[in-house]
């Protein structure tokens, strides 16, 4: 063992162990005390960001662009069937194996720059509902579902292999449906993180069939044979460009979901139900900016093929604009900042798939690390906006005195130029987030759920001839 | 027309209902059924528990605890039934006992109530059948078992024509001799069993009046669909964009046109996706021609509403939601609290727009769910025979109460079993009238009668132990607003400085101005919300300084500006891109400090910003030249006389008309925190939720005007020349004071200055140790320094939901001299006013006109709170971590909820829910001269919404008012627990303190009197 495997192990150990112990807390129903978790809290977290910067330095002392740290294959199976661990470890690599699944972490400069802002910002903002959540009725319940959350986070950037990203992806998808309906005594906040939960489902279909794909294709899912040898952001995959596309469409899906891109979008204001460190931060400047990071992981698909690439920048273009259209006539903050977000993210998206492709054609996969940069200040102002977001009222009242007078209403610039009418509509339409939500209810959900009342009835109405006309109670009961 | 007519007229009248809470940044403390003031207490609760479908007692299991834990006590419910049943508390009830020793054991022991297969399942697979509850005393269960025994061999046994043969098989058992003592203990049980069973039987069921009249509320009962919820998916934004004061950057357009015309615009039009939405544009264009009153006309006669139920059903369509209708309201009605106020009629237009959406709404629903029905207008009818009006009450349901309660009071089955068929009805009926609304209500009497005990003992043996004087040649006086937080600052100050005198009075010591600081961009009313004010002032710098006050100012703008636009910049598409992916990064370390270091940052912060702050040396505009008072020019400000009479008013109320110490001190107060919409709630209620620094001040330059003291010496109040008088601020989260005018204290005062501010500072200490027992992030043996850099850091923090805890745990309100409470620990609890009776007149002027003010506010705080704690969720705001600002205006739980009104958990969570106990020092016939000429006090006073006792002024003798008599009190200690100091009594205890004597010179650190029998 080396002092990369040792770091990266405290790095993954962390959270996992914080989960555990809190986990195994709450299920024997010893819940620990407010001092106790919170400590647990602290140390998993500066013992996480200490190493992960630790394996910052040491990369960039050594100039290690990649260090991947495996943790055992799990299931190998080879066309001879099972293979041992010991004819495994005899055998060339499990690059011959039919399918191969591993846990495998990847330390490179995608992933070492996103986990310490992950442990940065969930650090502080453990900190900070330590005491936000004094004495609230589900102190351990938050932390429990903190700590769940951190350890998604933290297993996402840092996954080597599309399994490790989908647990790591699930495990945040969960936390957070959790946390948005953390006061489940009231409705709404359970409806809406029901919303979220089926969105999630959905896209993670996606992410789901990707993975299957994947390992039909090359026959596992580790990230580096599919990109190529390279490190990120140099890498070069291997597929032929139709490949590439179905993979990447299948990716995008998800990536849509996660980061509330159009059309999928309407869950995000829906998320700020939980208390303010939770539902704020973590939607608004955390695992919102997720489905970007999956691109960005996987940008050497991005380049192979341009179609991919387009789609992606008009994904991430129309996120943006929408967004930064509805953004104007909110009027609670949470909201207006949650669309300001996915303005950002939106640009982001885009800016991936525009450098992506840019950086392959002009040979500079540096341009790379804008859209990195970007992710990483947007989520440090965001994270700073909405912990600060009751001081609005103060901040206004601060601002008006100095500027001397209320605040005017700015309308976007291009609506006076339409008719009193269309201003009117625009406006409409903004007020009803695009109606991307009404859309979806209308042409997916209504005729989901009007097929499948018709294929119950259908059915019983088969079970009806079946049994004959004796059986009436057959209809009664249901 | 007609319809029109009374349309308007009831809206009006209900609107009264609805919260009074304007802008949340000045936070009004209203009692929440201030409209129900003109019932009695217990009626106004219950008529508002069923018009608001809210909580107005704690729960039964609540009350339990307290009366577990001592807080309340089996002879205060016992006194309390007494009080309550009258004559019909010896009725008899049941084979043995009265209705009193029936309501009794019914507080004392928790009946369950459950529903029928729960009790199934309690009777079969519990021990419910073979051993007697835990509440019942052994030997009473011996007793019935010894009695039932009797019964069953001597007449069920032997008497082959009993009845009870047949249910109870086992009589008949030929080894029935032989049984041990458990067998007999489990016939019993299975006999009481049977006997109840049979007895309810015949009893006829109450029916209880369902007052379902809105359509939603039966709809849902049939088909648990909610028209409510779909709708207010439209109708809650539309408000949020409709009253918005600015948050987002586009205005809703043609927003001036009114609600329903704006509405109009808005949805007029045929394009909706929304499936349920399709008729709405068809809708508006038909009603386009029509007033608001008369849309509302249309919609109560397509709803099937007569005219009867009209009133009644638009009350409960207002308030279903009711903090966005009240918000709407209040920036109707005090448009002079709002930067962009509503145009009148505003709430029918939004009533108007509500039953629009709710029959479009109700239409979809109703053609989706139940197709039979074809006009909204017979849904009503189709419903009510549909959903069972009265919830039907089994005969297990009826029966395991009996059982349970014939257990404890000893009723054994042949007891019962020899009842009538109408002593069963009487019984039933009885433990079903004392329902649990019923017995909360005698618990919270019970409560309420409890801490009044402990009040009313403490101020008898006070007063008549220790005959207090007023302090002789005092080192300084001072004058705090009656919060409940100053009352230990001033026992602290008291204890630190014997020779400081302090009194109390309404913090905007009678100064109502619209007021407007140096670096204010608008006036503000700094006075009681039920007061507009008539006279302006203004702050402005002195004229040497003016020059860099405009450097600043400018530099303040730009800075606003620049920073405005980078918050602005941040939420748009490209600013927000440059801005976050070029300097995103530095943000950490404001976010890293501000969280981990609150106190440090806040220091750095204040030093930067101390550059472009307005220079320290300003003045009060406060004498105008013109005639008539105004805001602008010379018109800003008071006369001479108007000066004169806020003084006289100010020092009369006091008792401060003789014996001036060389220093006077006036503290408004303010609560310094961040991170907190509900802030304005923890500033001077006296002043509508904002800091009342600007009225101290305003009246000690008044009072250190020679022309104003010359007026006041004509009226018979002589202040000397040495006398000079300071206005301050304390700031009650960092328990830190702030002087005015400084620069104008005369050479000769310094030292006394000096000297006072240091008592001040160290009362200011111990006072933040006191109040660091109260929060639990605080370590129990903190030392008053500790405690002091402790709420410091509190108030700095981002994180922090309780900076302080503002009025909670406040349940009395003494008026009277201060020397007659000194001494006495009265834990944060009291309001404390300053009022000399013996420099009053026949009539009580001057104690009607503290009481004109005072009952109403301190009611009105003590109310809020106790609402805001007995329904959290109802009448408060609920937990604030959810909280979303709208609208600039209010705070909802996440994104689409309604706007929560009243207070926060967070701020109510040490509270005690019991009325406001006053303790006047004045005989009842000036009390009752006071509630003639004033209605509202009467009103409050008369009906019972706070508690009213009188001090006598010339000695201990404590008077009860009682349903409209004036009873005599006994108190029933005859000595108080005693302390050295404050620190000695309250140290190492978190809770409620009981009330204790503060006596320097004592023996010893704390003792507490042997109980007397």
């Amino acid at each position: 063992m080396n002092w990369f495997t040792i770091l990266g192990l405290i790095v993954v150990g962390c959270p996992t162990l914080l989960v555990v112990v809190l986990g195994v807390a709450s299920i024997i129903d010893r819940p620990l005390s407010e001092r106790w978790s919170s400590r647990l809290v602290q140390i998993a977290m500066v013992a996480g960001l200490l190493a992960s910067v630790a394996i910052l330095v040491m990369m960039l002392n050594d100039d290690d662009r990649r260090v991947p740290i495996e943790l055992g294959h799990w299931v190998v199976l080879s066309e001879h069937g099972h293979m041992t661990a010991k004819q495994l470890a005899n055998s060339d690599h499990a690059h011959h194996a039919l399918f191969h699944f591993s846990f495998k972490f990847e330390f490179d400069r995608l992933s070492v720059p996103f986990v310490i802002l992950t442990f940065i910002l969930c650090g502080t903002i453990g900190a900070f509902a330590e005491k936000y959540m004094h004495r609230e009725a589900g102190y351990n319940r938050f932390f429990m579902l903190y700590s769940i959350f951190v350890l998604g986070m933290v297993l996402t950037s840092l996954a080597g292999t599309i399994e490790t990203l989908f647990t790591g992806w699930e495990l945040v998808g969960l936390s957070s449906t959790l946390l948005v309906a953390f006061y489940h005594e009231r409705q709404n906040p359970c409806r809406n993180g029901l919303r979220i939960w089926i969105v999630y489902r959905l896209s993670d279909c996606g992410l789901l069939m990707a993975a299957l794909l994947l390992h039909h294709l090359s026959g596992e899912g580790d990230f580096d044979s599919l990109m190529g040898a390279g490190a990120w952001p140099e890498g070069v995959a291997s597929l032929p460009p139709a490949q590439a596309f179905t993979v990447g469409l299948l990716l995008l899906i998800a990536v849509a979901g996660k980061s509330a891109l159009i059309p999928f979008s309407g869950w995000l204001p829906r998320a700020m139900e939980g208390p303010t460190p939770s539902s704020a931060v973590f939607y608004g400047a955390l695992s919102v900016h997720l489905g970007a990071y999956l691109l960005l992981r996987i940008s050497p698909l991005l380049a192979l093929s341009p179609a991919l690439s387009a789609l992606v920048v008009i994904l991430g273009l129309s996120s943006a604009l929408f967004a930064a259209f509805t953004g104007r006539v909110q009027t609670d903050i949470k909201s207006a900042l949650s669309f300001a977000s996915l303005t950002q993210v939106g640009f982001i998206v885009a800016e991936i798939g525009l450098f992506a492709w840019l950086g392959h054609r002009w040979n500079m996969p540096k341009l790379l690390y804008i859209p990195l940069v970007h992710i990483l200040g947007h989520g440090c102002v965001r994270t700073l906006q909405f912990v600060r977001a009751p001081s609005l009222l103060h901040d206004y009242g601060i601002l008006e005195n100095a500027i001397g007078g209320r605040m005017a209403f700015v309308p976007p610039r291009w609506s006076s130029a339409l008719p009193q009418r269309w201003r009117t509509r625009m406006y409409r339409l903004a007020l009803h987030r695009g109606n991307l939500d009404a859309i979806l209810q209308k042409y997916i959900v209504d005729p989901l759920v009007a097929s499948l009342k018709w294929l119950d009835g259908f059915d019983q109405w088969v079970v009806k001839r079946v049994n004959g006309k004796s059986d009436e109670s057959v209809s009664d009961d249901s | 027309m007609e319809r029109v007519n009374w349309i308007q007229k009831h809206l009006t009248e209900a609107a009264k209902l609805l919260p009074a809470q304007g802008p949340i940044t000045a936070f009004v403390f209203l009692n929440s059924l201030q409209a129900l003031e003109d019932l009695p207490f217990e009626q106004g609760l219950e008529r508002g528990r069923e018009l608001f479908g809210c909580e107005t007692y704690l729960s039964e299991d609540r009350y339990r605890e307290k009366l577990a834990t001592g807080r309340i006590r089996v002879s205060n419910l016992v006194d309390e039934l007494r009080a309550d049943l009258g004559d019909r508390g010896g009725q008899p009830v049941g084979p043995s006992g009265t209705l009193f020793d029936l309501r009794l054991s019914m507080l004392i022991s928790p009946v369950r109530l459950a529903p029928t297969e729960e009790i199934e399942w309690f009777i079969a697979e519990t021990d419910a059948l073979s051993k007697y509850g835990v509440e019942v005393l052994p030997e009473v269960g011996e007793q019935a078992t010894e009695k039932t025994r009797q019964w069953a061999m001597r007449e069920v046994r032997t008497n082959p024509a009993n009845p009870w043969r047949q249910a109870l098989p086992k009589v008949m058992d030929s080894g029935i001799e032989g049984w041990s003592r458990d067998e007999w203990t489990a016939f019993a049980l299975k006999a009481l069993w049977e006997v109840c069973r049979r007895g309810v039987k015949d009893v006829p069921l109450r029916k209880d009046p369902t007052p379902q009249n809105r359509h939603r509320d039966l709809f849902r009962a049939a088909t648990g669909e909610d028209c409510d919820r779909l709708f207010n998916e439209i109708l809650i934004p539309f408000c949020a964009r409709f009253v918005d004061q600015g948050l987002a950057t586009w205005e809703l357009p043609h927003r001036e046109q009114g609600f329903w015309k704006t509405f109009k615009e808005l949805y007029g039009d045929d394009r909706l996706v929304e499936r349920w939405l399709k008729a709405l544009p068809g809708e508006l264009q038909r009603l386009s021609a029509l007033s608001p009153e008369e849309v509302i006309a249309d919609s109560l006669r397509l709803l099937g509403v007569s005219d009867e139920e009209g009133p009644e059903f638009l009350t409960r369509e207002l308030l279903a939601l009711r903090g966005w209708a009240g918000t709407i309201w209040q920036a109707e009605d005090r448009g002079d609290r709002v930067g962009h106020p509503m145009p009148p009629g505003t709430l029918i237009e939004y009533m108007a727009v509500r039953l629009v959406l709710l029959r479009v709404a109700l239409g979809y629903l109703v053609r989706r769910e139940m197709p039979e029905v074809k006009s909204l207008a017979e849904l009503r009818g189709v419903l009510r025979s549909r959903v069972s009006p009265a919830v039907e009450t089994t005969n297990e349901e009826r029966a395991i109460q009996v059982f349970q309660l014939a257990q404890i009071l000893g009723w054994s089955a042949s007891d019962l079993a020899a009842m009538s068929r109408e002593q069963w009805c009487v019984l039933v009926n009885e433990i079903e009238a004392f329902h649990h609304p019923q017995r909360r209500r005698v618990f919270h009497q019970a409560f309420e009668r409890r801490f009044r005990t402990q009040a009313l003992d403490a101020i008898t043996v006070h007063t008549r132990d220790r005959k207090g004087a007023k302090v002789e040649n005092p080192l300084f006086q001072s004058v705090y607003c009656i919060d409940t937080r100053e009352e230990s600052f001033r026992r602290h100050l008291e204890e630190v400085c014997p020779r400081a005198e302090t009194f109390g009075a309404a913090g905007f010591y009678g100064v109502a101005m619209y007021y407007k600081g140096v670096s204010d961009a608008y006036y503000q009313a700094l006075c009681p919300i039920v007061v507009r004010p008539k006279n302006y002032v203004t702050e402005e710098v002195v004229f040497s300084l003016a020059e860099s006050n405009r450097r600043r100012s400018t530099a303040r703008k730009r800075l606003a500006t620049a920073s405005h636009q980078v918050h602005v910049g941040s939420r748009s598409m490209t600013g927000g891109a440059l801005l976050t992916a070029s300097l995103g990064v530095l943000a950490s370390f404001p976010l890293v400090a501000r969280v981990l270091f609150p106190a440090t940052t806040s220091r750095i912060r204040r030093a930067f910003g101390s550059v472009v702050e307005p220079p320290r040396v300003t003045r009060l505009r406060i004498e105008r030249s013109t005639e008539q008072p105004g805001p602008d020019g010379d018109s800003i400000g008071f006369s001479l006389s108007e000066m004169a009479d806020v003084g006289e008013r100010i020092l009369s109320e006091t008792g401060l008309r003789s014996g001036f110490a060389r220093l006077v001190f006036f503290f408004g107060h303010g609560s310094f925190c961040l991170n907190n919409p509900h802030k304005s709630c923890y500033d001077c209620g006296a002043c509508s939720g904002s800091a009342g620094g600007a009225n101290a001040r305003a009246l000690a330059a008044m009072l250190n005007d020679s022309r104003v003291r010359k007026i006041l010496a004509e009226r018979g109040i002589a202040i000397p020349d040495t006398t000079v008088f300071i206005g301050g601020l304390h700031n009650t989260a960092k328990d830190t004071f702030y002087y005015f005018d400084l620069d104008q204290l005369p050479r000769t005062h310094t030292l006394d200055f000096e000297t006072a501010r240091d008592h001040l500072e160290e009362a200011s200490r111990r006072n933040a140790q006191e109040r660091c027992r109260r929060f639990y992030s605080a370590p129990l043996d903190i030392t008053p320094g500790e405690a002091h850099l402790h709420v410091e850091n509190r108030s700095e923090d981002l994180a922090q939901t309780r900076p302080e805890f503002g009025n909670a745990s406040n349940a009395m309100c003494i008026v009277g001299r201060r020397e007659r409470t000194q001494g006495l620990y009265l834990d944060r609890r009291s309001f404390l006013v300053s009022y000399d009776p013996t420099l009053d007149d026949s009539d009580s002027t001057i104690l009607g006109r503290i009481l004109g003010a005072v009952v109403i506010v301190c009611s009105g705080i003590n109310l809020q709170y106790y609402f805001s704690y007995v329904d959290s969720v109802g009448w408060g705001a609920g937990t604030k971590l959810p909280h979303n600002i709208t609208s600039l205006l209010g705070v909802m739980d996440g994104a689409a909820s309604d706007l929560r009104t009243g207070l926060p958990w967070q701020g109510v969570e040490i509270h005690d829910p019991i009325r406001c106990l006053f303790v006047i020092e004045a005989h009842p016939e000036a009390i009752e001269k006071i509630m003639q000429r004033n209605p509202a006090v009467g009103n409050i006073l008369r009906n019972g919404w706070v508690q009213l006792a009188l001090l006598d002024p010339d000695s201990s003798q404590v008077q009860l008012y009682q349903n409209g008599k004036y009873v005599p009190y006994v108190p029933s200690i005859n000595e108080l627990p005693r302390a050295k100091t404050s620190v000695a009594w309250f140290r190492g205890w978190r809770e409620h303190m009981d009330f204790a004597e503060i006596d320097p010179n004592g023996t010893s650190e704390r003792q507490i009197p042997c109980p007397t029998t």
